[in-house]
């Protein structure tokens, strides 16, 4: 048996909220959880709204630092805010693209950044890159020189997503990363990911809300209810024989 | 009775080399109390419309039409300020991204409060500081939240985005607006939520009249209660009819290229690619001229360089010169 890619371990997470001078709130969104993950495999999170779905993914990430528990690479613990380390390896793409893209640089450059620190690019290699990821993203050359703002939402997500493969990552993490995406686009993606999968056995771990795309891509299901694991297994498993009443609901399974 | 008319809107503004249409000459009618939904591809210009429709555009652009009319408001001939006063009075719109919309300095009990009119509260101080958070809550439990006194103490950075779409939902249909404007307001939820707030708004439609109009990229995953749809592309209208009408007999390849490409329908094997639409989407400043489905079209030919007028057979529109069945009679 090899070793797991990605383990998880008692990983939890709550957030204090002060309220007053002497009172606060603390909200526990995620329970302890562990589980592990293969190279090349795709996992794929599903729950309710404020279940702890994105809490798990940043962590995940590195970019929220967990309560309790840690996160090993190939049995090496990841250290939180470690970004040289995280970066090259693990790959966010954000459920709010808008927020999570610089409002103030050209989509160009946003995308030669990431190259620019991680690779040893020369200059014109580093364009011919960006330029190739922004046609694999369903995106123009053109696009280069264009603002976050000149954009549509699907075009941002896009550019996030760009953003996320341009490293070449062992993992991405995709938090509904095909909400804003048309039908076409989406197809696109998706073919692109399980390209990346087939050619450099890239991990994926996604969280969506569309039991049609869980089923054509995930190869294990993890259904998480009020921040904690409820069900977790292969995709055949989860469909021929769910436990639990949420997972039927959420698969559209009877 | 049509309560928005719009005819011919074209959004303009300057590219390098002279002006760049960002909406073409796009027509769409909302009959009182209908819910329609607007299908289109990502960047076919679907946010750009509801916001003209708002008057949310950026004061250098050129937004003309042949008619923008809201009920009796000829919306064009208003000053900034009267136009204000109407549509913040008659319309709501849910934005696409809400966790960018709410202010992040002030707490979600304060901003959801701040949009109940006072109008409609009653009594003196005290009363009416209660009654507008007794209204607050009852918003709150409307989209589906149950767990008011959390939510409203929390501020936005601390709401899961689905919890953010609720109550922007709530915000938005705080005024009881005479048209909500609704830019994939679900995407965050799983079906099940979505689905209790499709209910809740065609609730409201019923009893209140309120109009909807829905955006969204997917064909096939529309609001049950919609009357009609209008396809749009690169900002320009390719098609308007009812669901039946455009599921079951589309006359543009853009739907059919639509529906074909919806998971729903596709049975391609798991784990296999899937099928895509060549091409993509033009940038604006490289638009074709005519047709601007042209160069991804399987059935363009030398007419489609001129821009295909839309035409009319009973109340299903398309505007495309080779359709997808041989139509006679149309107007
Ligand atoms: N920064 C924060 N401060 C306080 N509470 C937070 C914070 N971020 C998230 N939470 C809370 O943690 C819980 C889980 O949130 P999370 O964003 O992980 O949910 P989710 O499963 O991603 O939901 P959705 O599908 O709506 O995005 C929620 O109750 C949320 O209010
Ligand atoms: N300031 C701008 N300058 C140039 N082009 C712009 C500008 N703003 C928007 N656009 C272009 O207008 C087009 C339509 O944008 P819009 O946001 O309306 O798309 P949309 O249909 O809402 O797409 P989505 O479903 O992805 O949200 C996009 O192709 C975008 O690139
Ligand atoms: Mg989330
Ligand atoms: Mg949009």
């Amino acid at each position: 048996m090899t070793e797991p890619l990605l383990q998880i371990q008692q990983v939890s997470k709550s957030y204090y909220h002060k309220t007053g001078w002497f009172r606060g709130r603390r909200t526990l969104a995620l329970e302890p959880i562990s589980f592990a993950l293969q190279a090349g495999e795709t996992l794929a999170i599903m729950g309710e709204t404020g279940s702890g779905k994105s809490t798990l993914a940043k962590i995940i990430a590195g970019v929220e630092v967990p309560s309790s528990g840690q996160v090993l690479l190939r049995g090496e613990v990841l250290e939180p805010h470690n970004y040289r380390q995280r970066c090259k390896h693990i790959r966010m793409i954000f459920q709010d693209s808008l927020r999570s893209l610089n409002l103030q640089t050209s989509i160009g450059q946003q995308l030669l950044e990431p190259l620019r620190f991680n690779t040893a690019l020369d200059p014109q290699e580093q364009q011919q890159k960006v330029i190739a990821t922004l046609r694999q993203v369903g995106l123009l050359p053109e696009h280069f020189n264009f603002y976050p703002h000149m954009l549509s939402s699907g075009q941002q997500q896009r550019v996030c997503i760009a953003r996320a493969i341009i490293l070449e990552p062992q993992i991405i993490v995709a938090d509904e990363a095909f909400v804003a995406l048309d039908p076409s686009i989406r197809a696109q993606i998706i073919n692109l990911i399980l390209d990346l999968q087939e050619d450099m056995g890239i991990s994926f771990i996604f969280i969506s809300h569309s039991a049609e795309i869980v089923k054509h891509v995930a190869d294990k299901i993890l259904i998480m209810h009020h921040g904690k694991l409820v069900e977790f297994g292969t995709t055949e498993a989860l469909l021929s024989n769910p436990q639990q009443q949420l997972t039927k609901l959420l698969l559209g399974v009877e | 009775m049509n309560i928005l008319d719009i005819r011919n809107l074209t959004i303009e503004i300057d590219g390098d080399n002279g002006p760049i249409r960002l909406v073409d000459k796009l027509s769409l009618q909302i009959a009182e109390g209908e819910i329609h939904t607007l299908v289109g591809e990502s960047g076919s210009g679907k946010s750009l419309l509801a916001k003209a429709i708002l008057g949310f555009i950026n004061p250098r652009w050129r937004v003309t039409a042949d008619r923008l009319w809201w009920r009796h408001y000829d919306l064009l001939a208003l000053n900034p300020e009267q136009r204000r006063v109407v549509t913040g009075r008659d319309m709501a719109m849910i934005f696409q991204n809400p966790g960018s919309y709410l202010d992040p300095n002030a707490s979600i009990g304060a901003q959801l409060q701040e949009c109940i009119p006072s109008g409609d509260l009653k009594g003196l101080y005290l009363r009416r500081r209660a009654d507008r958070k007794t209204r607050a809550e009852r918003l709150l439990h409307r989209v589906g939240i149950k767990d008011h006194d959390a939510v409203m103490q929390a501020y936005p950075f601390e709401l899961s985005d689905g919890v953010a779409q609720k109550v922007s939902i709530a915000m938005a249909i705080a005024h009881n607006p005479k048209l909500l404007i609704a830019d994939e307001p679900t995407t965050a939820m799983e079906p099940q939520t979505r689905s209790q707030i499709y209910r809740l708004l065609s609730k409201l439609n019923a009893s209140q009249g309120m109009s909807v109009l829905m955006i969204t990229q997917d064909l096939t995953a529309i609001m049950p209660e919609t009357k009609r749809i209008s396809m749009v592309y690169c900002g320009q209208l390719m098609e308007v009819g009812t669901p039946q009408q455009l599921l079951e007999q589309p006359l543009h390849p853009y739907t059919e290229a639509m529906l074909s490409m919806s998971l729903a329908n596709h049975n391609t094997p798991v784990k296999t690619r899937l099928p895509t639409l060549g091409g993509s989407i033009p940038t604006m400043a490289n638009l074709p001229i005519g047709c601007r489905l042209g160069p991804r079209c399987q059935h363009a030919r030398r007419a489609c360089i001129d821009t295909p007028r839309l035409r009319k057979l009973k109340q299903h529109q398309f505007a495309c010169h080779y359709p997808l069945i041989e139509v006679k009679n149309y107007d």
